[in-house]
């Protein structure tokens, strides 16, 4: 130390508590003292650079021998993971065998194999055992949340035993993942109250690991969706602030973009159809319609009609036109019946009523065809409305009286069912004007993951 | 030179993708300050992750360095906190001394006492029932309001608080990611 002033060494092994304790302590009492050179340095040493500083003015004051000693610790960390890949590559292909294996067994056999057989605790196994339960997630949410049980007794039995050159945050990223998997699926079985149990397991293991940021967004952006679903729309509307947060600082622009419109569906159901166009305008831009041309269907598909709810009817109709395309090449049968009721619903915004008619007669005879009464229910009261917009009670108390047979023979739930009946004693009576049928098509909308909500 | 890279994919070699990221890299080791003693494992435990998570990036070179990034923040929270405990054990060395205090210890708990003096008023009491009370957490917990499971956050970010006056600027200032 000169003249009692630590040296910039010391100031820099004392600010990465690095310095032996009696020195550290003189460099504190220096500090505390208040020497302004020193805490100048100090401060110096400690802050990163600006922001704003563009990359290249950073490696332009690059010294050579800083540059070459990173160039150095560059290659060293590419050659080490160099042979991880390798043998990653060899653990992968043998948990697909590991896998089939596990499949020509019934589910209950298989969580018995996993539990008591080691070959089955592979950290590459766990890992493709998330991605099956995420692709049954669309088709069978039972065979979904099976597939993520047995993650998660994959995950658990590998901790057991010895770590073998997995990155240290992987087990954690599993084990949150595996939870928020079973979370996810229980949400689609319709058990919160399991989902929500799942959740607080995961959000212990987020709570106390170090997780990569790609799994903390994957866990979090499903925990939003059961927000979304228990109708807690500020709670769904944090975790996507974290989730979007974290998708722009990894560059992951298609992902934000899902979480942006993951967030509008958010808004659009919570009433705020305005902040929804905005968000869904933003995903646009983001969603990569190479990657998953049905996530951009999606997007688009719901800007419509929240520029068609929102009274925007020819902007709605302009870009209904310019997405046809993306619905005949990837919307598949449901996306064409979801197209031609879009259609009716914008052709009824632009007073087209004759079109509208159509278009909601062959969407509603589509969904019936296919078993979805929840949908079919809906574009009947969109036809219902259109006809109690031009006075035709004849015609309104007709469809009610069609509607409620089938309904009522059918898995439509029994709020919904009461909501339908108050429908058709109105019909009945004439008096199902538009305002009570856009309130029984209000309630079956927000009653459809909330069986429990009851119809005033 | 151009630090943007926009492939989309690994095209099969690492050796390729390296040179593309490799600008980037190093942006990020100078943008945090990291020994390059420590970048090697920095950028190591980025790596794994990248070959683990391979499947699910869309951008490799923004993916790798947004991690990397990730991983500078946490490496310095830890030196931090080291720190912190180092500035936490000094102080209450110094203020608990049992015997009557020299001119040199009393300047000392003046310069603290006019330190803790400035911090925002939940750190000045929580600091000062641990360096003048002497209280443990559990005690700061309840004399405070604080849950148990979260007094031991608190008091991080009251010794960060107090280090960064120390310093008066730059020590303190880091950003929360992640």
């Amino acid at each position: 130390m000169a003249d009692g002033h630590p040296t910039r060494e010391q100031l820099e092994r004392f600010l990465s508590a690095d310095l032996p304790r009696p020195e550290s302590r003189h460099v504190l009492r220096h500090l505390l003292a208040g020497c302004t050179a020193c805490r100048e340095e100090a401060a110096g040493i400690f802050t990163f650079a600006a922001d704003d500083d563009a990359d290249e003015a950073l490696l332009a004051r690059l010294s050579p021998a800083l540059d070459a000693a990173y160039d150095r610790a560059i290659d060293g960390a590419f050659r080490a993971v160099e042979r991880r890949r390798g043998e990653l590559e060899r653990e992968r292909a043998a948990a697909a065998t590991l896998c089939t294996e596990l499949e020509q067994h019934p589910p209950s056999r298989q969580q018995l194999l996993v539990r008591n057989s080691a070959r089955f605790a592979t950290p590459a196994l766990c890992e493709l055992l998330l991605v099956r339960s995420h692709e049954a997630c669309f088709q069978d949410a039972e065979r979904a949340l099976e597939l993520a049980e047995l993650a998660k007794t994959v995950v658990e039995r590998h901790q057991l035993r010895e770590p073998s050159g997995e990155p240290e945050s992987m087990i954690p990223g599993l084990t949150a993942r595996c939870w928020g998997a079973v979370g996810n699926a229980q949400r689609l079985r319709g058990d919160y109250a399991a989902a929500e149990r799942a959740f607080v397991a995961s959000d212990a293991v987020l709570q106390e690991s170090v997780l990569e940021p790609l799994d903390r967004a994957r866990v979090l952006d499903w925990k939003a969706s059961l927000r979304k679903d228990q109708r807690q729309f500020p709670e769904a509307l944090r975790l996507l602030d974290r989730v979007t947060a974290i998708y722009q600082r990894l560059g992951q622009r298609h992902l934000l973009g899902k979480a942006l419109a993951q967030k509008a569906a958010v808004c659009g159901e919570s009433g705020d159809v305005p902040e929804a166009i905005v968000l869904l305008r933003e995903a646009l831009q983001h969603l990569d319609l190479e990657e998953e041309p049905r996530q951009v269907l999606v997007a688009r598909h719901n800007l419509i009609h929240y520029l068609n709810q929102s009274g925007l009817h020819r902007e709605a109709f302009a870009l209904l036109f310019h997405t046809r395309p993306l619905y005949l090449e990837h919307g598949g049968r449901v996306g064409l019946l979801r197209l031609r009721w879009l259609e009716g619903s914008v052709a009824s915004g632009l007073g087209r009523t004759a079109q509208a008619e159509v278009a909601f007669r062959e969407a509603r005879e589509g969904y019936l065809e296919q078993g979805r009464d929840y949908e079919a229910a809906l574009v009947s009261l969109d036809l219902a409305m259109l006809y109690a917009g031009e006075g035709r009670t004849t015609d309104v108390r007709r469809l009610a009286e069609e509607m409620l047979p089938v309904f009522g023979s059918r898995q439509i739930h029994r709020e919904a069912l009461a909501a339908l009946i108050v429908f058709r004693r109105a019909a009945e009576m004439e008096e199902a004007g538009m305002e009570l049928v856009r309130s029984v098509a209000d309630f079956l909308n927000r009653a459809r993951n909330n069986p429990e909500l009851r119809f005033a | 030179m151009s630090v943007q890279d926009h492939h989309p994919h690994v095209d099969g070699s690492m050796e390729l993708f390296l040179e593309r990221v490799r600008p980037r890299l190093k942006c990020v080791f100078v943008r945090y300050r990291i020994p390059p003693d420590d970048a090697d494992d920095l950028l190591q435990q980025a790596l794994l992750a990248f070959v683990h998570q391979s499947g699910e990036v869309r951008d490799p070179g923004a993916w790798l360095a947004g991690t990397l990034r990730h991983k500078c923040l946490l490496y310095w929270r830890d030196r931090r906190r080291k720190v912190y405990d180092a500035v936490d054990d000094a102080m209450l060395e110094w203020l608990a001394q049992p015997q009557a205090p020299t001119q040199e210890d009393a300047d000392l708990q003046r310069d603290v006492e006019n330190l803790i003096e400035r911090l925002p008023q939940r750190c000045r009491s929580l600091l000062q029932l641990r360096y003048k009370m002497g209280y443990e957490a559990p005690e700061l917990a309840r004399r405070l309001g604080y849950r148990p499971s979260s007094i031991g956050k608190v008091t991080t970010r009251c010794l960060a608080a107090l280090t960064r006056y120390m310093i008066a600027a730059g020590l303190g200032k880091e950003r929360q990611h992640g």
